[in-house]
């Protein structure tokens, strides 16, 4: 499926500018410093202890399972570059990659980790996300990272969204934000002069796109996960700025999905199919040709994430300019809250026959400076948050200094939800975008009674 | 095919009009039937980016999406993986099917019917809800789990049905006086199985190879879950990699490329091996 | 019998196959069982003894009504269809002409692809506006016609079945067609001379004379439409909304997208009764009648 879940993540809205500015602020002084000196020792820490250890040199297979689909041109990181560049520095380790589209790997790594068969490597998510940190710890499945030496080289918040109970888990590739992708020269021939910053203008932009024969917005809908990228967002600006911790308390029942908040927000999000601004047919669509159309020019706008770069890029039949904005769900006056999470990462197997040589794998590929650690920089898709990294894209450039002056975002809101909770709410969903009539209530009603069930275990 | 019908060729005198309204009708329903596969074919002989409407056919010929598909699913590899697992898988299902077979059809007892019924009835269960058990049953045998182990699950998924077709055949169709006479020129159980009995039963081998061949070839759920390594993926993993690719946008072209590559050698197989995929069929369906 | 020559040592031959199959098929199983009175979530092990809650939560619930719905439905009208257009296809096929292995060919071919391909295909097929059909519909003119075939509540269903029934003609083809060659033609001739006509001779000659192979491939179908799965995970993942989710399917989401491996497994159990009722009842049916015909 999409790499979607991946990049699911959760971050506080004090740490996420901490995040945000460690991962851009790269003239910053202490953060020169930081990637100065760390990075110097675990390298040399590696070498020693790969040089040190005798027994390092009998032979040692490591497997790594990942979510994801291959590089469309050129090697990929994982499955070629990885692979090679760890038997350059280890000579004496091979590791294997399999990556499987998201929903596989979610099958597939559970059913190993359950069985004791688990892989030494493994994609883990941010908090309690499905495959998220903290249920993986808590398993016993992900090793403790905790004595590894590049830590002070990554953003804290990217480190304690992966955390449990004070140690961290995984390490995260970055940071993501879901956001509207849009086709400026349509923007531009509907007549809208500038990005919309509240709800009323952007359904006025809508409007106007409408009105000038563009589709305003493609989403593939026949993949209901799509369905939680305009939702989040919508809800990053109608459910948490008045209650930032609306999630704890739904886990003590203090708060509930039918609450004013995500009432709203599912009825902006409903909104928007019900003026006709989402395709027609977007349910019989899956994400891959919502995506087409949108690279094709015959959309305005699609709602994803940051990671979706290389897919939004794509040369389609016209050429056109991009951008990116949050979708403002925001009343006029307010100001506009982002959605954006700490991204998914790797975690190492804590029943792994060989933890110490994958960990001197994880010294080596983060310590800022190897040819591995430069691959996974350059092949990284999320924001990054190693100390002096800068994104990839500048795309985001406004989102982002947008988040880093005001701190106003927040996460991904299934990141503190059970997995499922995701699923009954595009189940529902999916009622409305077909017509039926199912209201935003019956969509919350939905959702409370599977948290409520998944809550307890 | 059977004689009979060529005996009626002769008999008959060919009603002209009729036989041609009949290839007509015929003809015009076996299109319908196959038209998705040849636009699937006409659109994956364009270069990836002409995205022209499917509906021209064969507007351009060109390899590339070929070559694209070829290079992301390293086919070589794969087509050399998917080989080996169903060679492998097959040959076991035939030795464990035929001689499971063998006392089921033989000895007339309850224990027997018992074990044909109780074999029979592991058809209706799905791979899919029993997985996780089967998987904690393979680490607690302390089987290594690699490229292989789905073969595990082929054999046993493919009992059932393999048993099942075996029995009725050695029941209706290897008659007992021939293990007598063996028996009585002191010939054990072992041998008059393999020496006698086997080599009668080749119609059904046949069979139990073309349908159980056929699903192992295309199985991806064991695959998925047991292969440890994008390079051990036999041919419907490596496709599997097409699922909701965002990389590249429904680059239709390339995935119709890719879907030409897998199903080429299975097409090839049954072009070449045609008489024994239709009559290893029939044998199990009729004879069973 | 020849006790002597049959002697009961032959069941060791049964012992390898046995084992496989008690190993990797039944004790797993059964551990269903097991785990259908727990909470266990299929991945933390540690689950606790609830007793029913599993089933009594089932009961209560949408999803349990809707994926039995689904799943008869997608079973009926695959099975029925299916036969009907195969055993009609057998008919034409068995015709005195040319090229019949050729086009005997022509409708086998689709059933040697992998699941994974003809959801690919039959995504493209479906897809509004753009897809095979859309476009076939555009080019007759024939424009303003509803082609959101998987999107749609009405339609996802009946989409995903008829790629199975394409899927699987060609097997129920070629059984039906071997069965009409074992027709004895001096029956038919028989048939003739008393002055029989066409329809009679199928109907009283040929039909039951097919009942093998009727039974068979109505057998195979149930089973097969019992079990459906793939094409509501590769092209609709059960959508849109729970339209298209089969029991295999809803148990499939269950165990690992919710995690409640413990309540799928009592799904799995609910549905492992409903096949074999299913089954059972037609199996014995058909033989039945097969005996009589």
């Amino acid at each position: 499926m999409t790499s979607w879940k991946k990049k699911v993540a959760g971050l506080t809205l004090a740490s996420l500018a901490v995040a945000s500015l460690s991962a851009c602020g790269s003239n910053n002084n202490s953060n020169s410093e930081a990637s100065g000196s760390p990075a110097a020792s675990p390298s040399s820490s590696a070498s020693a202890s790969a040089g040190a250890g005798t027994d390092a040199s009998k032979p040692v297979t490591l497997t790594m399972l990942l979510s994801g689909s291959k590089a469309a041109n050129g090697p990929d990181f994982e499955l070629d570059t990885l692979p090679k560049l760890v038997k350059e520095k280890f000579p004496n380790v091979t590791v294997e990659v399999q990556k499987l589209p998201d929903d596989q790997y979610y099958t597939a790594v559970k059913a190993k980790l359950a069985s004791g068969e688990g892989p030494d490597f493994f994609l883990v998510f941010p908090k309690l996300a499905n495959m998220g940190a903290i249920e993986v710890a808590k398993a016993g499945y992900a090793a403790d990272l905790s004595d590894l030496g590049f830590w002070d080289n990554f953003s804290p918040s990217a480190k304690n969204d992966m955390s449990y109970e004070g140690k961290p888990y995984a390490v995260s590739r970055g940071m993501d934000i879901l956001g509207a992708y849009y086709n400026k020269d349509l923007f531009a021939k509907a007549g809208i002069t500038e990005i919309p910053k509240d709800w009323p203008s952007f359904l006025a932009a809508s409007e106007k796109l409408k009105a000038a024969g563009v589709t305003p917005i493609a989403m593939g809908d026949k993949d209901p996960w799509v369905i939680q990228f305009g939702m989040y967002q919508l809800a990053a600006n109608s459910v948490y700025p008045s209650d930032p911790e609306f999630d704890t308390k739904l886990q003590t029942g203090e708060t509930h999905f039918s609450d004013a908040g995500w009432i709203k927000t599912i009825n902006q999000y409903k909104e928007l199919y019900d003026k006709g601004y989402v395709s027609k047919n977007s349910l019989g669509m899956a994400s891959a040709q919502a995506m087409q159309q949108f690279v094709d020019g015959k959309a305005a706008m699609t709602f994803t994430g940051t990671w979706d770069l290389p897919g939004v890029t794509a040369k389609g039949a016209v050429d056109f300019e991009r951008g990116f904005f949050s979708l403002p769900g925001n009343d006029a006056g307010q100001p506009v809250y982002a959605s954006a999470s700490t991204a998914a990462g790797y975690a190492i197997n804590a029943k792994s026959k060989n933890l110490d040589v994958a960990k001197q794998v994880f010294e080596y590929m983060f310590d800022g400076q190897s040819p591995l650690f430069q691959a996974w920089a350059e092949s990284n898709t999320s924001i990054p948050v190693y100390a002096g990294l800068k994104p990839n894209n500048d795309m985001f450039n406004d989102v982002l200094a947008d988040i880093q002056s005001t701190g106003h975002a927040f996460y991904f809101s299934n990141q503190m939800w059970p997995a499922g909770v995701s699923d009954a709410m595009q189940t529902k969903f999916s009622e409305i975008i077909g017509g039926k009539k199912t209201t935003a209530e019956d969509v919350a009603k939905t959702m409370q009674s599977k948290y409520d069930e998944l809550n307890k275990n | 095919m059977t004689s009979s019908v060529n005996h009626a060729n002769r008999m008959k005198p060919v009603n002209r009009s009729k036989s041609i309204f009949t290839h007509l009708l015929i003809i015009i329903v076996a299109f319908v039937n196959l038209a998705p596969l040849l636009i699937v074919l006409s659109s994956s002989l364009r270069s990836p980016d002409n995205m022209t409407n499917p509906l021209n056919w064969f507007n351009e010929f060109s390899f590339k999406s070929f070559h694209t598909a070829f290079d992301r699913m390293h086919f070589p590899q794969a087509l050399l993986n998917s080989v080996i697992l169903t060679a492998v898988s097959v040959i076991f299902v035939v030795i464990l099917a035929a001689m499971a077979a063998y006392p089921m059809a033989r000895i007339r007892s309850r224990t027997s019917k018992f074990l044909y019924l109780f074999f029979l009835s592991g058809l209706v269960v799905p791979g899919q809800m029993v997985l996780i058990p089967i998987i904690q049953m393979i680490k607690d045998l302390g089987i290594p789990m690699n490229q292989y182990t789905p073969i595990l699950m082929f054999i046993t998924c493919s009992l059932p049905f393999s048993t099942f077709l075996y029995t009725g055949f050695i029941r209706s169709s290897v008659p007992e006086e021939m293990e007598e006479a063996a028996h009585l020129d002191g010939a054990g159980l072992f041998r008059r199985f393999w020496q006698i009995v086997f080599p009668l039963i080749l119609p059904v081998t046949v069979s139990v190879v073309i349908t159980q061949g056929v699903w192992i070839w295309n199985d991806y759920f064991f695959n998925m879950v047991f292969i440890t390594k994008a390079a051990e993926s036999p041919i419907p993993v490596a496709m599997l990699g097409f699922l909701g690719d965002q990389q590249n946008p429904a680059q239709w072209n390339v995935l119709f490329a890719a879907c030409i590559l897998c199903v080429i050698p299975l097409v090839a197989a049954f072009l070449f091996l045609q008489k024994y995929f239709i009559g290893g069929l029939t044998v199990g369906s009729v004879k069973g | 019998m020849n006790r002597a020559v049959m002697k009961k040592t032959m069941y060791f031959f049964v012992l390898p196959a046995l084992i496989f199959y008690l190993l990797f098929w039944i004790f797993p199983i059964l551990k269903l069982f097991q785990y259908s009175v727990t909470d266990y979530n299929g991945y933390v092990q540690s689950f606790n003894y609830i007793g029913f809650d599993n089933f009594k939560t089932l009961y209560r619930e949408e999803i349990l009504g809707v994926s039995i719905k689904n799943t008869l439905l997608y079973t009926f009208i695959s099975v029925i269809l299916g036969n009907i257009i195969a055993l009609a296809l057998a008919f034409l096929l068995n015709a005195n002409i040319r090229a019949k292995g050729l086009y005997r060919s022509a409708f086998y071919i689709p059933t040697l692809f992998s699941a994974i391909v003809v959801g690919f295909i039959w995504s493209y097929i479906y897809m509004p506006d753009e897809g095979l059909i859309a476009s076939l519909l555009n080019k007759l003119g024939m424009t303003g016609l509803d082609t959101n075939f998987l999107g749609s509540y009405d339609k996802a269903l009946y989409s995903i079945i008829a790629v199975d029934i394409w899927k699987n003609i060609g097997t129920s083809t070629i059984i039906f067609l071997a069965g009409l060659q074992t027709v004895p033609q001096d029956l038919i001739e028989a048939g003739k001379i008393d002055g029989a006509g066409r329809w009679n001779l199928v109907r009283f000659i040929k039909l039951p004379l097919l009942a093998t192979s009727v039974t068979i491939n109505v057998t195979l179908s149930i089973i097969n439409g019992l079990k459906a799965f793939d094409y509501s995970y590769i092209m609709t993942n059960g959508g849109p909304g729970t339209s298209t989710n089969t029991l295999i399917f809803a148990i499939y989401k269950m165990a690992f997208t919710e995690q409640l491996f413990g309540k799928a497994s009592a799904l799995g159990i609910i549905s492992f009764a409903i096949i074999i009722v299913i089954t059972a009842v037609f199996v014995l049916t058909l033989n039945r009648r097969e005996v009589s015909a």
